[in-house]
Formats: structure tokens, sequence, C-alpha cells
């Protein structure tokens, strides 16, 4: 991805999903904005890149909020390879059946995040989030990864966003 | 293994920022959090989040108020009936706060100086899922400061945790980092209320501790940042283990945290 693509993501990636998703917070349905735009990234990029970008919203993430510097940063970081590493995989990256690994990884990172508080803190409950927590937000968070990829990948938009080197290898 | 090396440079250095990143995290444990960078991010994101929260609430008020419009006549009439009710109340409360103060004086308990409030609204939630905090439209230059407490008037929301001239971020009181000294309303049993992020739980509650479900927490006091006495959370579950000398105890916060949408924050 461009630079000027990342600063963006970075400079209204928190402000987007603290307000304008708000109100779906209540009912546990705000999707994750950083996992389903990290998801993207995974797949237009490199896995190191990816793993780099999931580290910077991560971090981010952790210092806009009360949670421990590097929780998320490294949670993110773990699924950003991972959506990379997907992505050299897949033979068509805009295939919709695509987006069933961003479920996987949605519940995968916070099921680790809550191992890492669990880790930290003790006592965290898991079954009882999963269901009416982390399964809503994942669901929520495959629906916004798509439509970011939808839009990502026209024709339009991809030279815009993507940095000259990808385009040529891909 | 040099060629190993070679081959895998870029994934040894992610590996190493990972590690990294961990033991950030064991530190912190030991140390507390780290709060580098904290100031200038929520003055970015504070800017764009008024930004957003005014637009969206300036669209919203426009197609609230036309919607709402037809139900307003039955909604005055009992809103009228209903600050009568509250008058009068207020009356007997005003006769019983009075009374109280005079017992207190007549037994040499100090005066109850009620703390000073500020209103403030929610412009914006968490970010990250393993936090849960808000954003309010008020900050250090109507007297915010760090740790002063924020409440509704159900009961206790959380507390500041950063504060810049125009915003501040709350820690809300089912964020893992919240702490609080609680006691059981029923018994006066003490113990600490801790967040997990949908709800809260009693720490080191000793198994022959008197809590059932349904029991009211309020603030002790003891923890120097929340006001005695305010309601805090209500206890949705208790579970004794045969083998431990602990029991687990769940709570649900009083506070409607899902739906914060105005606080009052009580300054010193």
């Amino acid at each position: 991805m461009r630079p000027s693509v990342y600063a963006v993501i970075l400079l209204l990636l928190i402000p987007l999903q603290a307000s304008l998703l708000a109100p779906l917070s209540r009912i546990a349905l705000a999707p994750d904005l950083g996992m389903a735009v990290l998801y993207v990234i995974g797949l237009l990029t490199t896995p190191v890149e990816a793993a780099f970008a999931g580290i910077a919203i991560g971090l981010l993430q952790d210092v806009g909020s009360a949670s421990l510097l590097g929780l998320s940063g490294l949670t993110l970081g773990i699924v950003g390879l991972l959506t990379g590493l997907l992505g050299q995989r897949v033979l068509d990256i805009k295939s919709p059946s695509n987006v069933v690994f961003l479920a996987l990884f949605s519940l995968a990172g916070s099921l680790l995040m809550v191992m890492f508080l669990d880790l930290i803190y003790g006592g965290f409950p898991m079954l009882g989030p999963f269901f009416v927590r982390m399964v809503p937000r994942a669901a929520t968070t495959t629906l916004a990864g798509y439509l970011i990829l939808r839009f990502a990948t026209r024709r339009s938009v991809l030279p815009l966003i993507r940095r000259r080197e990808l385009q040529k290898e891909r | 293994m040099p060629g190993f090396i070679e081959k895998n440079r870029t994934y040894l250095v992610v590996l190493a920022v990972f590690l990294f990143l961990f033991w950030l995290l064991t530190l912190q444990v030991k140390a507390g959090r780290f709060t580098v960078l904290e100031r200038p991010v929520l003055a970015v994101s504070g800017f764009f989040e008024r930004i957003v929260t005014g637009t969206y609430n300036g669209a919203a008020s426009i197609v609230q108020g036309y919607a709402f419009l037809v139900r307003t006549e039955r909604e005055n009439r009992r809103l009228r009936d209903e600050v009568g009710r509250l008058r009068l109340e207020n009356q007997m409360t005003a006769e019983i706060l009075e009374e109280n103060e005079r017992l207190r004086t007549a037994i040499g308990f100090r005066k109850l100086n009620p703390p000073q409030s500020v209103l403030a609204q929610v412009i914006a939630r968490e970010s990250s899922p393993a936090s849960v905090t808000c954003t309010l439209n008020k900050g250090a230059s109507s007297g915010l400061e760090r740790d002063l407490p924020v409440i509704t008037p159900e009961g206790i929301v959380g507390r500041v945790q950063t504060a810049l001239p125009g915003t501040a971020k709350v820690m809300l009181l089912t964020d893992p980092g919240s702490i609080i000294a609680v006691r059981v309303q029923r018994n006066r049993e003490e113990g600490l209320l801790e967040g997990k992020l949908d709800r809260c739980a009693l720490k080191y509650v000793s198994y022959y501790m008197d809590v059932q479900e349904g029991d009211v927490l309020v603030s002790s006091g003891l923890d120097g940042i929340y006001p005695k006495g305010l309601p805090v959370a209500i206890v949705t579950k208790v579970r004794k283990h045969e083998a431990s000398s602990f029991q687990t105890v769940f709570a649900e916060p009083v506070a409607k945290l899902s739906r914060l949408e105005e606080v009052l924050v009580f300054r010193k």
C-alpha cells in the first residue's frame, strides 16, 4: 500500500470506530474496523507488510484506549501476518469465499486477546463473551471487511492505493 | 544457518517485534500501563470524533425532531406529571437531608459537602476490543483531571483516564484495568470490583463471605477515587468451588454503560 493510504487509515481509524460506529456498539454489533482494514491490507500486500500494518493499527488502538500498550499491537500483528500469508496463497483475492477466513481471524483475534487478558489479570470468562460479544463482532467485521475489499479492488481504486512494485509483482 | 537467516530475515524481524511487544506487555503487568503518546493520539482522535459526532447528532436531531413531533404533546403531559412528582420527592428529600445534617451535627460528625460536578456528553466509545472506554466533550478546561469519578443518576460509570483541554478519555468500570473498592449494601462486606470487559467480578472473595445473587454493591470510598455509598453493580452470579478458598462472584454494572449519553464528573 502507498504510505499516504496508511496515513489516512491511521488518522481516521480511531475516530470512525469510536464515533460513527458507536451506536452499533450498544448492541455489540460494532465491527472491528482495524481488523477489517487489516484483512484487506493482508490480501493486497505481503505478509511482512501486513504484520507491520497490524502492529501499527493495534498500537494505535492501544494508545487510544485504556488497554495495555502492545496488547492489540501483538494480536493484530499476528493476524496481519496470517492474512498476508493467506493473500499469497489464494488464487482470487476478490472471491467472497475468502471472507470466511476474516470471520475466523476475527474470532481468533478476540480469543487471543481474552487469553492475553486472562494471562495478565486472571479470571476472564471465555464462553459467555464468545457468543455475546465475539461472534456478533466477527459477523459484522466480516461484512465490513468484504465491503472494504470490494471497494479497494475496484479498477479505479486499486492503482491508487497499491504501491507500484506490488502492482508489477501481481 | 546463515543461509536460513538471510532467507527469512524479514520474518525474523517480525518475530523480534512480536517478542518485543510481549516483553512490553509483561513489563506493564508489573509497572502499570505505559501512557506514551496517549495525549497526542487523544488530541487528534478527539478532534475528528467531535466533527463526526457533531455531524451525526445534527443529522439525527433533524430526523428525530420531525419523527417525534407527533408525540410531543403526550410526552409533554407525561413530563409535567413527572416534574410535579419529582418536585414533591425533592422537597421530601431536602427535609430528610436537613434532618440528617442536624443529626450529624448533634453527634459530632463532620458536615457533608456534596461534590461539585460537571455535566459532559459522551462523543465516542471504545476503539479497542481489549478495553472499555469512552470520550467526553469536556476536558481539563472544565476542571476535569485524571482519576475523577464519572457517574450517571443510576450509579458509577468509571473514572477519567486522560484529560486534555477540550476532551477527556474515561475508563469505564468494565475495563480490565478498572478496580473499585466496594461494599455489599446488605451486610457491609468489602471487596474489590474488577472489570471483565462485558461485566465485573469481585476479586479475592473468601469462601465464607456472605454474597448472594441480587446483592447491590456500593462504593466504599476506600480507593480514594470514588465517593462513598454510590451504587456500582448488582451481583448476578455466585459460584463456590469446594477445592478453592475463594468464590467467584460476577456483577453487572448498575449504570447502562452501553447507552451512555450524558454523564456527571465529580470534581475535587
